[in-house]
């Protein structure tokens, strides 16, 4: 009995290690294998996004076969932890696709290389100044944008026609969007159901936070000063939270949504109106495949004094500095993945965008998107949110502030004075 | 007559709570499973449609097609949690035995703090495990989340396996003294196979509990290929994209139908132990 | 002779049978905790991991700031209310379905089998199933709710509304945790002597005072261990939290695990999170204590 077990405890144990060690650790790269280049990418594991990073994997690897790509995957949620508790155990990425809201914490934590270091500085001229702005702290730029797009209105032209509204004619301040809404709301879908007039994402994740500053700037608002510290106390800020408390109180907001919940009310036929990033259309259409043809999209609405400023949104790499020879291979990577040729099956039929790079601006997927024409003048009306360290922080506490004024009722002045005070100790 | 009914009375009273009870307790897995079997689009129908109009195995053949990387995290849960029971049983066996036939300041000592070890949060071992696991080379391996739990679970595991040794009458283990047997012969030859019912009910009760994990395979682990159940379910479909509610359901069934074996399959055994544990230790 | 160098054998024995249990107990749980308990006092963040630096001392910042953004207050609130409320619930629902199942019905025992079925359905899926039902558009609990209130409340969304959210967490912890609670009351009942019983009922006792003067002492000591397992248990609730809300809406369901792992592995800041949890741990001794204390003189008296 005794040794049964034991001879059974003993192979389980080399098992496990054989299974960790088969699966589990990565070899270094020696001088004339080919160098593994290790990019960190969530988007792997959304099944939207999947086949284009894999045909990326492949003609990459093709056009360089000195060079190999692993991919480190973790959930958009945990990618970022997951990069950083690597690097602490010694396993640093060379390059993470991300958003340009994780610049703060990489740039903070040490792991971000300014780009110019590691790649071609002619390549990174190519790109809009007032994007790249977006990217730099202390002069120096953090990130590289595949392409951007800032929280841009969506709305469903049928809906629109249904009620009485021009399909052609969106609204462009809160006022006329509170005109149709009241419209629009009368509506029911095919089941019956309510139609919510205005979607604004409001739950705890980061990006909800990213786009209620949005909201703030739509109103001329602002949450920073230049240099980082807090700045609320301003007539944008709080006509962005009064809006919010309207839009709830009116029932036009799906409550406490994130943006994957609008996406898919919108899909359904269930959500008139709501703001998103472009390549949200995505989550739309993986829903819906039939959405691109009452998907329409306008620029973000203007409030109060506001000029319907809104916070610029990419999808971006953002480089470590690992050595010469991995920063070689980062360099190839960036370059190959930011053009034309790469991207534009994907901005066409898979995640609509504008694209960053001035070589690009022409590009056949740009002109032909439907679903983006309408909001394309938006992408130059947009401000910069200031570098603060806990920015992701910051964000997850504006989320609980737009949850007070909506959900729990709770005075506008009362949960921006519970706001300043958890945001303040954080800063 | 008025006795009777009273006494009817609480009877009908009796199956209602039953009813109630039962029914609270099994129609959202029935639930589940329903939603498994509809199309999306149905699942999204409301008012809800109480059985699929159109049964449907989309949500399954997507599973077992496209969302394959759903069985590495199975596979990794059955290694995983296999390993666990057995290194607790056997930590349970050699712990618990010391526990209830050693009556000394040492063991006694040692039953406390085991079940002090239970009181603390995973959240801040696991502060602290992250950096203490690279440093020996453990993080992001089976073997380091293995143990990691394992440490966790042994304190239950060897205070439920001490009362199976204390129903062994301590006149079989003098007895085999006096016939020369070394301590060793006569812990595992001895007695541990009068305890064998108790060993299963240990291990089993480990296994249910490490197959339920989240907190430590979400901390210890990074690589996709070595993610277990609950963390790899929760990271990887219910991504920031979009909802789909009939696969998610359809991965429920499937990462709950083992469990539901085993269960029924143990029962006997599951619940002596655990009621032996509970009521007696 | 033989009898002493048997003690001391003995002796020397056990302290090495309880060695691997120790070993591990001391690499993974004490180490760990006396270690979370050092970075509470300390400035530990991303910066610390990645470059490897040891933290710093920093006058109790941690803690004033946890306390300063109200975040802690509300956690601990939330805590307890969610235990008090879970175990409430679940002994009363859990003891009458245990004296049901123990009396005469039908099919007791078939009943008592499948009953068990959601203690074996992993966390995360419980969690999931209920998201499921309480979907707010298309949930089932919702429509259940428009058709008894007559078409009154067409938009009822359980965990987006911060007064009902931690009812839905509570829910779906209740769901999972009532049969384990059953069936140790269960075994507990089939303890009470049948003979003392049935001498009271001759003596013209009624059923609530056989219930309360003979059934509950009977079962003190399961209801005793029962509970306290439950109160550890609730007290640690993480996963259950973390899927269902995240600790939302405006932070109705921010517990103190939910508080500790998004101070520590959200905005990744080690010190303040190993704040909340040291502040945790020090209540769940409390609590563990206070209740054994008064369980205690509860059984004298």
């Amino acid at each position: 009995m005794k040794k049964l077990l034991v001879f059974a405890a003993i192979t389980l144990m080399v098992m496990a290690n054989v299974f960790a060690g088969g699966s589990g650790e990565t070899s270094e790269a020696t001088a004339d294998s080919p160098v593994t280049l290790k990019v960190a990418n969530y988007a792997l594991l959304e099944s939207g996004y999947e086949d284009f990073w894999a045909g990326v994997k492949e003609g990459f690897e093709a056009k360089y076969p000195q060079y190999k790509i692993e991919w480190v995957t973790a959930p958009y949620g945990e990618i970022l932890n997951q990069v950083i508790n690597m690097a602490g155990g010694g396993d640093r990425v060379d390059v993470i696709f991300g958003e340009e809201s994780w610049v703060p914490q990489l740039y903070s934590s040490g792991l971000a290389a300014p780009v110019t270091s590691i790649v071609d500085e002619a390549f990174v001229s190519d790109f809009d100044p007032a994007v790249m702005d977006v990217f730099t702290i202390d002069g120096d730029i953090y990130g590289i944008p595949l392409y951007v797009s800032p929280f841009i209105l969506y709305y469903n032209t049928e809906l629109f026609e249904q009620a009485g509204l021009d399909p052609a004619n969106p609204p462009k301040t809160y006022d006329e969007m509170l005109a149709a809404a009241e419209k629009l709301s009368q509506l029911t879908d095919a089941n019956g159901n309510k139609v919510y007039a205005f979607g604004q994402t409001t739950a705890s994740v980061v990006v909800s936070g990213n786009a209620l500053i949005s909201m703030i700037y739509n109103f001329g608002g602002n949450v920073f000063t230049e240099d980082g510290q807090l700045d609320v106390d301003n007539e944008g800020f709080r006509q962005a939270f009064e809006m919010l408390q309207l839009l709830d109180e009116k029932g036009y907001n799906p409550q406490n949504a994130k943006l994957k919940d609008l996406r898919n009310l919108f899909a359904l036929g269930q959500l008139a109106m709501y703001y998103d990033q472009s390549w949200g259309f995505n989550g739309v259409s993986s829903i819906n495949p039939d959405a691109a043809s009452f998907t329409a999209s306008a620029a973000p609405l203007a409030g109060g004094n506001g000029t319907g400023e809104a916070v610029l949104c990419s999808h971006c790499f953002i480089v470590v500095d690992n050595g010469e020879a991995r920063n070689a291979a980062t360099n190839a990577f960036v370059q190959y993945v930011i053009s034309e040729e790469v991207l534009n099956d994907y901005m066409t039929n898979i995640t609509p965008a504008y694209p960053a790079k001035n070589s690009m601006a022409d590009m056949e997927a740009v002109v032909n998107s439907g679903v983006l024409k309408g909001a394309s003048e938006s992408i130059s009306n947009v401000r910069k949110v200031p570098y603060v360290s806990a920015m992701s922080d910051i964000s997850l506490d504006l989320c609980t502030l737009a949850q007070a004024v909506t959900v729990s009722d709770t005075p506008v002045d009362e949960a921006i004075d519970a706001f300043v005070r958890s945001a303040s100790v954080k800063l | 007559m008025n006795i009777k009914t009273g006494r009817i009375l609480s009877l009908i009273l009796r199956y209602m709570i039953l009813a109630v009870i039962i029914l609270f307790l099994l129609f959202p897995i029935y639930w589940m499973l329903a939603t498994s079997f509809k199309t999306n689009m149905e699942a999204y129908q409301y008012p809800p449609t109480f059985y699929p109009d159109e049964p449907s195995v989309s949500a399954y053949i997507s599973l077992f097609t496209q969302n394959n990387q759903f069985f590495v995290y199975y596979v990794n849960n059955f290694i995983v949690s296999g390993i666990t029971a057995i290194v607790c049983t056997l930590a349970a066996v050699i712990t618990g035995y010391a526990i209830a036939r050693f009556n000394i300041r040492w063991t006694v000592i040692v039953a406390s703090l085991l079940v002090f070890t239970q009181m603390f949060p995973i959240v801040s071992r696991m502060i602290s495990l992250y950096g203490l696991m690279s440093d020996i080379g453990l993080i992001n391996t089976r073997t380091g989340l293995v143990l990691a739990i394992s440490a966790a679970q042994i304190p239950f595991c060897a205070t439920l396996m001490s009362s199976f040794f204390r129903n062994v009458p301590k006149e079989i283990e003098e007895a085999a003294y006096v016939d020369g047997a070394g301590r060793n012969r006569i812990l595992f030859s001895v007695i541990t196979p009068l305890v064998k019912p108790g060993m299963l009910a240990v291990g089993i009760y480990a296994f249910l509990q490490t197959w339920d994990d989240y907190l430590h395979a979400a901390t210890l682990i990074q690589s996709d290929n070595l993610r277990t159940l609950s963390i790899g379910i929760s990271l990887r479909y219910l991504g920031e994209l979009s909802y789909d509610w009939s696969l998610i359901n359809a991965i429920s069934v499937i990462g709950t139908v083992p469990m539901v074996l085993v269960f029924f399959f143990f029962q006997k055994y599951m619940i002596k132990g655990l009621v032996a544990g509970a009521v007696k230790g | 002779m033989r009898s002493l160098s048997k003690k001391k054998g003995d002796m020397y024995y056990a302290v090495m049978l309880t060695i691997p249990a120790l070993v591990l107990a001391l690499l993974f749980i004490f180490i760990p905790i006396v270690d979370s308990v050092i970075k509470s006092f300390q400035e530990y963040k991303v910066r610390n991991i990645i470059a490897g630096l040891p933290g710093e001392w920093n006058d109790f910042e941690n803690y004033k700031n946890i306390f300063i953004s109200g975040s802690l207050p509300t956690a601990i609130a939330n805590t307890f209310t969610f235990v008090v409320i879970v175990i409430l619930c679940q002994f009363i629902l859990g003891m009458a379905l245990a004296l049901v199942l123990n009396s005469n019905v039908r099919f007791a025992r078939f009943f008592r089998s499948i009953m068990m079925t959601p203690w074996v359905v992993p966390t995360v899926i419980s969690a999931l199933i209920w998201m499921w039902l309480f979907q707010p558009q298309y949930g089932l609990v919702k429509y259940f709710v428009q058709l008894f209130s007559g078409g009154e409340v067409t938009d009822f969304a359980m965990l987006n509304n911060p007064d009902t959210a931690l009812m839905g967490v509570s829910i779906a912890a209740l769901w999972k945790q009532i049969p384990l609670m059953t069936l140790l009351l269960l075994a507990g009942l089939q303890n009470v002597p049948q003979d003392i019983l049935e001498a009271a009922t001759i003596d013209g006792a009624g059923s609530l005072r056989k219930f309360f003067s003979i059934t509950l002492p009977y079962l003190s000591p399961v209801v005793k261990v029962s509970i306290s397992m439950s109160i550890i248990e609730n007290f640690k609730q993480f996963p259950l939290f973390w899927t269902m809300t995240g600790g939302g809406p405006d932070g109705a369901t921010t517990n103190l695990a939910i508080l500790s792992y998004r101070e520590a592995f959200v905005s990744m800041n080690m010190g303040s999170g190993a704040a909340v949890t040291t502040i945790w741990m020090a209540l769940m001794i409390i609590t563990i204590g206070v209740y054994n204390k008064l369980f205690r003189t509860q059984d004298m008296s």
